[in-house]
């Protein structure tokens, strides 16, 4: 499997080559065009149960689906739904990311997905919900953002604090808190920034120019209301 | 790199932010740490310093200097860590030991609270399903009578749209003296009953809440004289008077109506009583609210001064001949059990005179 970034920037689309009888795992829906000999089926990655909770605590579509080049090689273009970068990792079975629940965009078959719980105060005030997507395994992961990707690598024990809506995907190596903005209660909500996710290293976090809720709030003057 | 798979990843000095993948081995003098640059280093173990980390806590975290500068090694692999434990000298051992414990500890405690949480989530369940009668009473008791009209109001409208209503007549006045006998004896009973009567071969009798009585001229045809109305009356009046349609309504309706009632929206409250229909205000009664009805009707005929076996001998008389035609009967069977409880309450009751009414019980039926 290879794949490249076309057009990068806010509106970016991914082509993945397959060789004959491989396969690529994607989010519901994301999958632009492909070649004759790719076929498209959907997979509850994980099983029902696995699918179910991916569904219900995370937030994350119920299907993937899959594309299979099972005629022989071909390509497909994906792309995700949000404008903004796409990022392609390569994960070697040590490296692990977390990733936020809107990240995933596709992965290779051998890309291994699940749930997971944050603890409680990560889970009520880091924005990110209870419930996160851990990825491991091996092989080609794909994550988009909102607005552009940008990368933070982080030494051992380096700190670097983040707005919780920006926050697309940390390594498993990366410990994090959440804290309030300001010194004082008032000032941290004053200010804009609420509660901010103190990282400490190593690691690397990855990083959204453009937080989604506050473009959504921004764009709902705008919508006519209707009666 | 070399040809074993990485199992652990190293940070430090000169190296990138997202670590090198390595292979790291546990040997007696130390960990041999393959990088991939050149040959694999030993490192011993009394240079390491240990900690826990990573997202989970589920990483042993190896620090140490090197010659290239401070380096901090993530380990996962389970067999990798307990091969590091196993071979590590006492006093790094104790120091695992105790990061270990740590990492039970930060797990467990998550565990606990997910625990706790999960716990408290059944534990409400379980009480809104075994506290669910009390919280209904709870929610009636806070609808004002006020309310109850509309509702019956628009339930009687909705089964009264098909049918022929008798306007007057010596059967109209004889329903209207017995209810209005009854209603004067309920003890503060904020209710103005109101009758209807409609004509129908139907043998039945039912009160709406909010006090809308409706009575079949099938029932007063069979009836043999006016305490046994009464005596049925009697016991769908104390319906009305002990609110059950409305505990109906906010059982079946559930939460909606509870939430409706407490935020005062009546509007709603009609819609729902709509929505449910006339049978389920009137018809489908728990067997608890029956017995109640039974045991309240038989006080409330003693206390207007009616005789109070005329209801017992009508659903037994009715019971004897044609079960089929009795709509009533299908809603309240005269077990042998109900025979005995309503004969052994009126029993009890203090003996007196019965007062007549002031109408002929023939001429009542010659005009129906």
């Amino acid at each position: 499997m290879k794949s490249e970034i076309l057009y990068p920037g806010a509106f970016p689309m991914v082509r993945v080559e397959l060789a004959a009888g491989e396969t690529v795992k994607a989010e519901s829906g994301a999958m632009v065009a492909c070649s004759p000999t790719v076929d498209v089926e959907s997979k509850m990655e994980g099983g029902f149960l696995g699918a179910l909770s991916r569904r219900m605590l995370s937030g994350e579509k119920f299907f993937f689906q899959t594309l299979r080049a099972t005629r022989g090689a071909g390509e497909v273009l994906l792309a995700p739904t949000v404008p903004g970068d796409i990022v392609i990792l390569e994960l070697d079975g040590v490296n692990e990311y977390l990733v936020q629940k809107d990240g995933f965009l596709a992965g290779a078959d051998s890309v291994k997905i699940e749930s997971k719980m944050q603890s409680l105060s990560r889970g009520l005030l880091g924005g990110e919900g209870f419930f996160i997507l851990r990825m491991s395994g091996t092989g080609t992961l794909v994550l988009n953002s909102f607005g552009a990707i940008h990368k933070v690598e982080l030494k051992p024990d380096q700190e670097y604090i983040v707005d919780n809506s920006h926050l697309v995907a940390w390594t498993a190596t990366t410990s994090y808190n959440i804290e309030k903005a300001s010194a004082g209660w008032i000032a941290s909500f004053t200010s804009g920034e609420g509660l901010v996710c103190r990282f400490r290293g190593p690691g690397v976090v990855y990083i959204q120019s453009r937080n989604p809720g506050g473009f959504g709030n921004w764009i709902r003057q705008f919508i006519p209301v209707s009666e | 790199m070399s040809q074993c798979s990485p199992n652990a990843l190293c940070f430090g000095d000169g190296l990138p932010g997202a670590g090198v993948p390595c292979h790291a081995e546990v040997n007696p003098a130390g960990l041999v740490l393959d990088l991939g640059e050149a040959s694999a280093e030993t490192i011993p173990f009394s240079s390491f310093s240990i900690d826990a980390g990573g997202f989970d806590h589920d990483h042993l975290v190896l620090k140490w200097q090197a010659r290239s500068g401070s380096r901090t090694l993530y380990l996962k692999d389970p067999h990798l860590i307990r091969a590091f434990r196993q071979a590590a000298p006492p006093e790094l051992t104790a120091h695992v030991e105790r990061t270990a414990q740590q990492v039970r500890r930060a797990r467990h405690g998550r565990r606990t609270i997910l625990l706790v949480a999960l716990g408290s989530l059944v534990g409400l369940i379980l009480l809104l399903w075994l506290g669910s009668d009390t919280l209904v009473q709870m929610a009636v008791s806070r609808i004002p009578v006020e309310w109850e009209q509309p509702i019956g109001e628009a339930a009687r409208s909705q089964f009264l749209a098909g049918q022929t209503v008798v306007k007057e007549g010596p059967a109209v006045a004889a329903v209207q003296e017995i209810t209005k006998r009854l209603a004067d004896a309920a003890p503060g009973n904020p209710y103005k009953f109101e009758v209807t009567v409609v004509r129908s071969d139907v043998v039945n009798a039912f009160a709406l809440p909010g006090g809308y009585v409706v009575v079949f001229t099938g029932l007063l045809k069979k009836a043999e004289s006016p305490e046994e109305v009464a005596g049925v009356l009697a016991h769908e009046l104390n319906h009305v008077l002990l609110r059950h349609g409305l505990e109906r309504i906010v059982k079946t309706a559930g939460l909606v109506a509870v939430v409706t009632i407490v935020v005062g929206d009546q509007q709603g409250l009609v819609g729902l009583a709509k929505r449910l229909g006339v049978e389920l205000l009137t018809l489908k009664f728990g067997r608890e609210q029956e017995t109640q009805a039974d045991l309240q009707g038989l006080q409330l005929l003693h206390r207007a001064k009616i005789a109070p076996d005329g209801m017992i001998h009508f659903f037994e008389r009715l019971s004897e001949s044609d079960k089929l035609q009795v709509e009533i009967l299908s809603t309240h069977p005269m077990s042998a059990a109900r025979a005995d409880r309503l004969k052994a309450e009126a029993a009890s009751l203090s003996r007196q005179t019965p007062e007549p009414f002031s109408f002929e019980w023939s001429a009542v039926q010659a005009g129906l």
